[in-house]
């Protein structure tokens, strides 16, 4: 009986667990986002702003939700240890991009970091999140803005291409690229106050439950 | 009936694992002359304390927060490495202490890193490397260490950072033991 017992407890509070990747260049914020959601979702507060500072290594966190545990990997973002993020990608349910909307500047630097985190084979068919985060800022640029400036980005280096009349991609890449970008949601979030946290947390609960599902059915 | 039960007994078992969590214990490894014996005792008394190398190990409950490490600097002469494997039960932590000025040194470090860390008695353990001595001219970056000792994608299991130090002045060390802090009680 007693067993009985016990396993219908464990059928009822099983929970699957799914782990989603951080990346994005240095000083975009993945480390105040990871510690922002630890201290959104666990009972121990993660680390406060003022104590980040650049990653060298891997920062993790373990959230448990409802039905399913998101264990979350924050990669360093410096130019040196990028070449790290790829070794992540076989065993990841998600992948989590964020951007800093407030530095114009380096907005170029980080859409070449992620189209070639796009174009990443391992990661083709996995749920992919931009986060346009530091919307605290009144400099900030909106969702629309990002995603537009991301267009606009992606448009002028076609053509770049195109003129310099090297013709490496051919047409399927080109679809499935197009159509990669047209499935891809960015969401504005600040990190700092956590704004929009709770909302991609969600947004990735349920995207990585989706695709286990549909990898299941195929 | 089921749930409320096991989250009465999820909250009762995470209160018996923070009064436990009360002492934790961390070891702090490096080949000799890293600087281990001065990061301990800068961290304990706040001073810069002359030693000699370690023969044996330091052991000394450092208070930092609301947390008591007990922090157990063992010595770090080749001869006596093998004997680090007598302190890994229990461990909640490792400090990793590396001389970043004697870059002749660095691939045996590494090697003893990565040992050490193969350990079964050391899974999922969180990881803090010192890249000490940060103040000596032509020092290593943390990101250039990070880099030789190819810890990246090989430790999915356990949270690790590298980062910067220098005991004489005590640069960095409390950022180091804030994440570590954090690391511990977030696993």
């Amino acid at each position: 009986m007693y067993h009985l017992l016990k396993g219908l407890h464990e059928y009822l509070t099983r929970k699957e667990e799914f782990s989603v990747i951080i990346i994005g260049l240095d000083g975009a914020g993945k480390t105040t986002l990871l510690e922002k959601i630890k201290t959104l979702y666990n009972d121990t507060p993660g680390l406060t702003p003022d104590k980040i500072g650049p990653t060298v290594g891997q920062n993790t966190g373990k959230i448990t939700l409802p039905s399913a545990i998101l264990q979350f990997w924050d990669l360093g973002g410096q130019r040196g240890i990028r070449n790290i993020w790829h070794r992540y990608y076989d065993d990841c349910h998600a992948v989590v991009y964020v951007i800093d909307a407030e530095d114009r500047e380096r907005l170029g630097e980080g859409w070449e970091v992620f189209e070639s985190v796009l174009s990443a084979p391992q990661i083709l068919g996995v749920p992919l999140l931009l986060l346009a985060n530091k919307q605290d800022s009144p400099l900030s640029l909106s969702v629309e803005e990002i995603r537009h400036d991301y267009e606009g980005w992606h448009q002028r280096k076609l053509e770049s291409a195109r003129r310099s009349a090297r013709h490496g991609e051919n047409e399927h890449d080109v679809i499935a690229r197009r159509e990669r970008i047209a499935s891809l949601d960015v969401m504005g979030i600040s990190a700092l106050e956590g704004t929009g946290v709770r909302a991609a947390v969600d947004w990735l609960f349920i995207r990585v439950q989706n695709s286990r599902r549909e990898a299941d059915k195929a | 009936m089921g749930l409320s039960f096991s989250s009465l007994f999820n909250s009762l078992s995470s209160l018996v694992r923070w009064s436990k969590d009360q002492d934790v214990r961390i070891l702090m490894l490096g080949l000799d002359s890293a600087g281990k014996t001065t990061i301990l005792y800068r961290l304990q008394i706040g001073e810069v304390v002359s030693t000699i190398p370690t023969i044996g190990f330091n052991v000394e409950t450092v208070q930092y927060k609301n947390i008591k490490f007990q922090v157990w600097d063992l010595g770090g002469q080749s001869s006596i490495r093998p004997y680090w494997r007598c302190y890994f039960p229990n461990t909640s932590a490792i400090i990793y202490v590396i001389d970043s000025s004697d870059t002749a040194r660095l691939s045996t470090s590494r090697a003893e890193l990565l040992t050490m860390l193969s350990e079964e008695e050391l899974k999922g353990v969180p990881l803090l490397v010192f890249c000490n001595k940060q103040d000596i001219q032509g020092a290593l970056k943390p990101e250039e260490i990070s880099e030789q000792l190819g810890l990246a994608g090989g430790e999915k299991s356990r949270p690790w950072s590298v980062r910067g130090s220098c005991a004489t002045s005590g640069d960095g060390l409390e950022e180091g033991l804030d994440w570590l802090v954090n690391a511990i009680q977030n696993k």
